[in-house]
């Protein structure tokens, strides 16, 4: 039975998580699959979810992201950008907002 | 124990592959795309370990078990995963026994090409 990821470094990745015992071939054998099966998952849903695009982008990605409850674990890892315009806008109305209770006191 | 950062990383090679395998022809990934997707499958792996482990000790044990790996994938929701990995799981078995089994007959004639020879 033939896996693509290399298992030594699906190993190295599983150990740098939590105290996780002895970790036995089997295991192993599915955690790599199971990973390699997720980047499946993770490219075809968000390429369905863009709607076919040409090129798949970072964007299409965050978008799933956000939608898919399966995949809140990402909300960090592949945050959806926002122009610094956008920001700097979201920044000034902090302030706004901040000023005008100020001055009612 | 102290890993380096790169030490975490799947290899972009394999990552392309995989992504050309789930795509249909002529769609492509730009790189950002590409790196996020390593980053967020090294990500899972750590997830779904976590959550495994948290099932066995639940269980009082202190190795995760393949049953383990298929019960947190069911819990996180990755419940279309099961069938397939359960299948692979059954063939990857079937491969082990058959070694171990075909290393316990050559041995046994080995054994017996000896008493012969005596």
């Amino acid at each position: 039975m033939e896996t693509e990821l290399p298992h030594t470094r699906i190993r190295t990745i599983m150990k740098s998580s939590l105290d996780t015992g002895q970790i036995n071939n089997e295991v192993l054998f599915l955690m790599t699959k199971s990973t390699e099966m997720f980047i499946k998952y993770f490219a075809k849903e968000s390429y369905a979810n863009a709607k076919k695009p040409s090129s798949l982008a970072y964007n299409h990605l965050a978008d799933l992201v956000q939608s898919n409850d399966n995949l809140e674990f990402l909300l960090q890892i592949i945050p959806q950008k926002i122009k610094v315009k956008k920001f700097k806008t979201l920044l000034e109305q902090g302030e706004e907002s901040s000023d005008s209770s100020s001055e009612s006191d | 124990m102290v890993e380096r950062i790169e030490d975490l990383n799947l290899p972009n090679a394999v990552i392309s592959r995989l992504l050309k395998e789930a795509l249909p022809d002529g769609a492509n990934v730009s790189k950002e795309a590409r790196a996020a997707i390593a980053r967020a499958a090294s990500v899972f792996v750590i997830f779904l370990t976590s959550t495994s482990t948290s099932l066995a000790r639940k269980q009082n044990h202190k190795t995760i078990t393949a049953s383990n790996i298929l019960d947190a994938l069911k819990q996180l929701e990755f419940e279309s995963f099961v069938d397939p990995l359960t299948k692979d799981l059954d063939a990857y078995r079937k491969v082990v026994k058959d070694k171990k089994d075909k290393a316990k007959k050559d041995s046994a004639v080995a054994e017996n090409g000896d008493k012969d020879a005596a």
